[in-house]
């Protein structure tokens, strides 16, 4: 079985054709003698799968995307461009170019504003209550 | 709201119909479009309130920042998923794509749901792709009892919640979260409410999850496949925070008392998963338990109910959910390779794939919080505000931070740093989809120092 699989190379990731898979890396049978596969219940599209061989000997160019070059290619492209340079490059310019996010730089002109004008006025600054206490209507005593 | 829902929704068709060759790339570029218009409810101009209204979805400064993140996760997960989806079927990719679909489509309906049933209705629903991404595509036989544990935890703690929101809305008339915040408190005591405040909390602490009930966590996180676990930790555990968020603002006062509990059980977790993080040998478990740490933070700053504790929870939430994806993906990049999670059959990575190990560096550095990374204002404001309610709250996080700092460094030593083992034949090199994968996390994580009023929800 060994031989077999030295046929094919010293660059062999000899656990890439396991597509069932196990906690600790164990050497199975792989899927170039058309393992019976017993222990899967849906065999895989493929047995040979993505294939014992590393998909860069077939395609240098390989990106990860798919074993189809051409497809490979524009997986990559798209991937890259509405990932980055739309999603994040565009996106980003639009959230920076936001205007005044939660009323935050409002707030704060807001209170420069209202202390300038209330230091000038010579009024305290905040009212030591927070609601008018003339409206604030309290039971007598004598009521339960 | 509808223009990123109804293409959500569209995306289903998308994935039945679109040519075999071209499903991935197709659907990658349709999620990607999806969450670049997400971004549109980013432009939050008031200081509270509710913008983008129908008659049932609505988004406020605290749910837009967990909507896009949802959205932003879906063409992360399509990439992550297409290397180890490629062996199967075609129609079963079509399905997984459509779970992932469907997934999203009840978070965006979760997460912009004003009424509270609705949002009720959507967090049960997502328990059933998930459920089917954990049973059907993880890779062990452990998967089925972490579904079992997956499901019966988050069903226990959420039918109370249902019979809560019921007595809710035939006292008050009406669960829409419109009307509800702004309501006048309810006169709350005696042990009946207190049992109301328990069912009302408990589904979202089950979720996030609060330590003691956190052992689904650790089991659904590692059993799922990898698109199963970048939206558990990143968005499913925030359902749990931000219902939490919501419902608050209703349960005051017994809240005063009631949470008290919850904040030790939380704080005391924060330190406990951290130091069985220290001690783990399978790396994506060391990883599901740093999120229980970081959530655990989160359940405290989110029961102080402080400006400061809802801002840092909302923050950390964020941050945590890019950071503990991203480690999640690195983690499969690794499992890809080597086909094990233990970490010591994977060490010295650095030689190999030093591309690789920058991102391991950059993620693990995020998930230790390091400043000026949104990770650590998160954290250090839920911190501040936890310890102005009780001095003696900074032992724990003090502790719960050392230690987190610890276990994040000991990950990336172990699987970077050191000797690589003999037994591993030639590693692949890190594909271009990979690479991307993780710029995509890290990314919009540094961005957001740069503008972090973006996730301050309405607290700040």
């Amino acid at each position: 079985m060994l031989t077999r699989l030295a046929r094919l190379g010293p660059t062999v990731p000899r656990l890439l054709s396991n597509s069932s898979v196990r906690f600790v890396s164990q050497s199975k049978p792989t899927g170039a003698a058309g393992s019976t596969a017993v222990t899967e219940l849906h065999p895989a599209e493929s047995p040979g799968g993505h294939s014992e061989v590393s998909q860069y000997v077939k395609n240098p160019e390989y990106h990860g995307f798919s074993k189809d070059p051409v497809v490979d290619e524009w997986n990559m492209k798209i991937g890259f461009f509405f990932g980055i340079s739309v999603a994040l490059v565009i996106g980003g310019t639009f959230i920076h170019y936001l205007p005044d996010h939660g009323m935050r730089q409002w707030a704060r002109r807001e209170a420069e504003r209202l202390i300038l004008q209330r230091e000038q006025e010579g009024l305290p600054l905040l009212e030591e209550n927070y609601y008018d206490s003339n409206k604030i209507v309290l039971p007598s005593a004598g009521e339960s | 709201m509808l223009k990123i829902l109804v293409p959500t929704l569209m995306l289903l068709p998308t994935a039945w119909m679109a040519p075999k060759k071209w499903l991935w790339p197709t659907t990658l570029l349709h999620s990607l479009l999806i969450a670049t218009a997400s971004l549109s409810w980013l432009k939050n101009m008031s200081e509270t309130g509710w913008t983008t209204t129908n008659s049932y979805l609505a988004t406020d400064a605290l749910s837009t920042p967990l909507l896009v993140l949802s959205c932003w996760l879906l063409p992360l997960m399509i990439l992550a998923s297409q290397n180890h989806m490629a062996l199967e079927p075609e129609n079963r990719q079509r399905l997984y794509i459509c779970l992932l679909t469907s997934l999203q489509i009840f978070l965006i309906m979760a997460f912009g749901a004003t009424e509270v049933m609705m949002f009720y209705v959507m967090f049960e629903a997502t328990l059933i792709p998930t459920l089917i991404l954990i049973t059907r595509w993880g890779n062990q036989t452990e998967r089925l009892r972490a579904g079992v544990y997956f499901l019966f935890y988050t069903l226990a703690g959420s039918l109370p919640l249902l019979v809560a929101l019921s007595l809710l809305y035939v006292s008050t008339g009406t669960l829409s979260l419109l009307i509800l915040q702004y309501s006048e408190p309810l006169q709350l005591s005696g042990l009946a409410d207190e049992f109301w405040w328990l069912g009302c909390m408990l589904a979202f602490l089950v979720k996030m999850p609060l330590y003691g009930v956190h052992l689904w966590l650790p089991k659904a996180h590692v059993e799922a496949p990898i698109a199963g676990s970048m939206i558990l930790a990143a968005v499913l555990l925030k359902l749990g925070g931000y219902g939490m968020m919501r419902m608050l603002t209703m349960l005051d006062p017994l809240t005063k008392e009631m949470s008290y509990p919850f904040i030790v059980l939380a704080l005391w977790g924060v330190i406990m998963t951290g130091s069985i993080c220290l001690r783990q040998t399978d790396l994506k478990s060391l990883i599901a338990y740093s999120s229980v740490s970081h959530m655990g933070l989160v359940v405290g700053g989110i029961l102080i109910q402080t400006p400061w504790g809802f801002t840092g929870a909302l923050i950390l939430m964020i941050a945590h959910g890019l950071t503990s994806s991203a480690l999640f993906c690195l983690a499969n990049t690794n499992y890809e390779r080597t086909h094990t999670r233990t970490m010591v059959l994977a060490r010295g990575l650095q030689t190999v794939l030093p591309l690789m190990a920058t991102w391991w560096f950059i993620s693990s550095l995020a998930n230790l919080a390091l400043p000026p990374l949104p990770n650590l204002m998160g954290e250090l404001m839920i911190i501040t505000s936890l310890l102005n309610w009780s001095w003696w709250t900074i032992a724990l996080t003090g502790a719960g931070t050392l230690i987190t700092a610890g276990y994040s460094l000991y990950m990336f030593l172990v699987t970077q740093r050191g000797k690589l083992p003999a037994h591993l034949p030639a590693i692949e090199p890190t594909h271009s989809r990979e690479h991307l994968l993780i710029t995509l996390h890290l990314l919009p994580l540094l961005l957001l120092i740069l503008k972090p009023e973006l996730i301050w929800g309405w607290a700040a």
